[in-house]
Formats: C-alpha cells, structure tokens, sequence
C-alpha cells in the first residue's frame, strides 16, 4: 500500500495549488493551456472519488432493461459487463426496439447515465438551464 | 515545411513575385495565427512594388482530417462563393508546385474583424446591434444557399441530406471499440423523422459564431471553407442555431448572439424557404449528433497515440453536454406516437 496522500488527495491539492498560484502568474499566451490543465485535473479527481459508484449503477439499470437478475461485478468485469451491455443497446436502439412503448423507460436510462457522466466531465453542463 | 525557415521564405518571397506579376515583392510580416488545427493559416503582410497588402496564407497543417476538403477545392469553393456575393475572404493565389514550401497552400485576402465566439457573444461593444448582425448573416447564408449542386465548378462535392448525415456517423460509430446509446438514439430519432422531402443547394456545413468575423458591429466575412457539401440548406440553420455554439450566451439561440426571430425573419424573407419549429429542432439535434461525431473522431486522434494534444484529449469530454442537449430535444415529434 504507498503512502498518503492518496491519488484523489494529491490531484486535489495539485489543482487547487495550480489554480492558485499558477495560473493568475501565467501569460496570456498560456491562459488557455492553463485552464485546460486545471480542467483535466478536476475531472481526474472527479473521476477518481466517483470511484465504481456510476458504472454500479448504469450496470444495475441496464440488468433491469434486459430482464436478467442483478449481479455483483466489480473493477474490470464490471467495466466489461457495462460495455457489453451498451453495445446490445445501441444495437437494439437502432433495430428500433424502443420507438414505442418502451421509449420513456430508455430516455430515463439514458438520462441518468448521461448525468453521472457530465457530474465528472462537466457539473456545470448539468446545472445550466 | 517551416515557414518560420529562411529558405522557405525566400522560395515563398519568389512565388509570390512570379504570381502577382510585379517587379518587387517583399515580406514585412509572417506570422502563424492562432486556431486552425486542421489547417494553418498564416497572416502574411507583402509590399508590392511599394504597396502594402494584407493578406492570409492558408495551408494543410501535419495532421488532416478526413472529411476536409483540400486547399485547391477549397479555393475553388472560395471563388465560387465570393462570385455569389457571399461575405468570405477574396481568394488570390493557389499554389499546388510542393518545391515553394513543402504543402499546397493558398493565399487570400484578409479580412478585418474579430472571430473569437467569447467575444463576439460575450462584448457589447463589439456587437452593438446584434440584431443586425443576425439579419446579415441570415441574408448572407440565403445568398450562399442560392448556390446549386449543378454549379459547373463544385462537381467535387459530395451530397449530404438527413440519411447520408445518419449514414455516414453510423458508419463511423460503428468503428469505435465502444458504444454510444445516447447518439444512437439520436440517430434513431432522425431516421424516424427524416423529412420526407428535402431541397439540395450549396451548404457550409461550419456556418457558425467563432467563424464569421465582426468589424464595426457587422459581419465581415464567413472562415473556415473546408467542410462544405451539397446537402439541406436548414442544416446550416440548425448549426448555426445549436446550443453547442452559443459559446457565453446559451440563452440566445443564434449562435449566442440574437434570439430566433432576428434571424429567422430575414433568412425566410430573404431564401423563400419557411423553416418551422419543427425543422429548427430537427437541424439542432443533427448539429449535436455531428459535433459529438468530430469530439469523438477527436479524442480518438489524441487517444491513437499518432497526435497526443490535451485540447483534443478533452474535447472527449464535451460529449456528455452534446448528448444532454440531444436528450433534451428529442422528446418530442417521434413519428406514430
């Protein structure tokens, strides 16, 4: 086991020194260069706390759109098992499967994947309008 | 090819004697502006026989992607467009000979103004009567849409209408290891309410706030020549109307500049179409799903290995906001509900 601080802990304290101290020091030039690396670490720590959190539950929801019983997946395997699954669904989407009745139950899948990725990517984007 | 090297310089200095005809030929001023990471463009300031021209040198960068056209289709797209009165920057040069500089390039006349979407959506100053700007670019984009597939110099171009659009990113998707069920559903979506009839003319395919400039408060000139098609002209619409360009003012739909009756009266008047709420949020939705389609061809040039670069590493991640937007605006209008 290395030693704290963790991965989370040390992006944190990177962006928020970076933010701090780097980027009000850095030229015009840079601005935008430095924007984009204060973004990408906020989103890396993002990532990080959300931990297995939002692949659990996407899994969770597409079992439930596939009718198979729930199981317990974790790290790789459960990455796996998400991405098999949204290839069956985009599959299925384009066969037309849910242009009718079942179209609310996929647009509220659809809704809530979206939003636990933006909630890493971009929580701003969530929160407009 | 460097144009920041001497020797290349000087094989520039020569090309543009023996192009412009004139005794002397001098460059004051060469300098790479910023933006354009598929193309370089170059501002390039020439005395000739003791007059001072303003000018743009545009060139392939070292990545290219694709769907662009090349610089000659390109100046050529440019001719044609400034013979229709289109506002876009006066075409000069076209080099093809690789011994000037290494790369085809041309040159054009440059325009002033600024482009920048931040700016042009976020200063007041710079846009006092925004919508007057609206109505010039709806009347520009009208003028440009008169422009026809039987055009006797534009045979290169391919047609794109709602399928092929469909078509062509399915194609695309189905090429990457992962899946996209929001853009998929999109898809879905505009196959099912494609438009069972649709006029062809001339389209940009990239009209949109960050590539027109703004002098004085009016629109100087449309950029950015090279992803043109013959398709649906309310594509255009729907690009220049989608959220994902509205840069600091989501608020307004014209491309964050003018709400939709500024634009959309001078644009009916003026091309005789009548574009209905319907075809507005039709044209948005296709927007999305192509941008998402280019963020994702984008992040893949950097995820490749080939072109490692953190500004298309995180244009990955604008995806998500695309596919909100996309959920947003298909909630409606499905066909036989």
């Amino acid at each position: 086991m290395n030693d704290r601080p963790n991965a989370r802990e040390l992006l944190a304290i990177s962006h928020a020194t970076f933010t701090a101290e780097i980027l009000p020091a850095l030229p015009e030039k840079l601005r935008y260069t430095g924007l984009m690396i204060a973004n990408a670490l906020a989103i890396a720590r993002r990532e990080i706390e959300a931990g297995d959190a939002p692949a659990r539950a996407e899994f969770e929801r597409l079992c439930v759109l596939f009718s198979d019983g729930p199981r317990e997946l974790a790290g790789d395997a459960l990455a796996v098992a998400v991405a098999d699954y949204n290839h069956r669904l985009a599959n299925e989407i384009r066969a037309g499967r849910f242009d009718q009745e079942e179209r609310a139950v996929l647009l509220e899948h659809l809704r809530r994947t979206t939003g636990a990725k933006l909630a890493i990517s971009n929580p701003k984007a969530l929160n407009a309008k | 090819m460097n144009l920041d090297e001497p020797a290349a310089r000087r094989r520039l200095t020569g090309y543009i004697a023996r192009a412009t005809g004139k005794r002397t030929a001098t460059i004051v001023a060469l300098e790479r502006m910023s933006g354009g990471a598929v193309q370089e463009n170059w501002a390039l300031d020439v005395e000739l026989d003791g007059e001072l021209q303003h000018w743009v040198l545009r060139t392939d960068a070292q990545a290219t992607v694709r769907e662009s056209l090349t610089r000659a289709q390109e100046f050529t797209v440019l001719e044609v467009a400034h013979a229709a009165n289109v506002f876009a920057p006066e075409p000069l040069y076209l080099c093809e000979d690789l011994a000037v500089t290494g790369r085809a390039f041309f040159i054009m006349r440059r325009l002033p103004g600024v482009a920048a979407g931040h700016k042009v959506t976020r200063d007041s100053q710079l846009v006092a009567d925004p919508a007057r700007l609206a109505r010039e670019l709806a009347a520009n984009l009208a003028r440009l849409h008169e422009i026809r597939p039987s055009h006797p110099q534009l045979g290169f171009l391919k047609t794109m209408l709602a399928r092929d659009n469909i078509a062509h990113y399915r194609s695309y998707l189905d090429t990457l290891p992962d899946a996209h069920p929001v853009l998929e559903w999109g898809l879905r979506w505009c196959e099912l309410n494609a438009p069972a009839r649709e006029e062809t003319t001339f389209i940009h395919r990239d009209y949109r706030t960050g590539n027109y400039l703004v002098h004085n408060g009016s629109l100087a000139g449309v950029l950015d020549w090279e992803f043109p098609a013959f398709g649906n002209p309310l594509e255009d619409v729907g690009w220049l109307c989608a959220r994902c360009w509205r840069f600091a003012r989501p608020d307004l739909i014209v491309g964050g500049i003018a709400a939709l009756e500024d634009f959309l009266a001078e644009y009916e008047r003026a091309s005789g179409r009548t574009v209905t709420p319907r075809d507005l949020n039709y044209w948005q939705v296709m927007a999305h799903l192509r941008w998402a389609v280019i963020a994702l061809q984008q992040s893949g040039r950097h995820l490749s290995g080939t072109e490692p670069s953190l500004e298309l590493a995180l244009t990955g991640h604008i995806v998500g906001e695309l596919e909100l937007e996309i959920l947003n605006l298909t909630r409606s209008y499905l066909k036989n509900t």
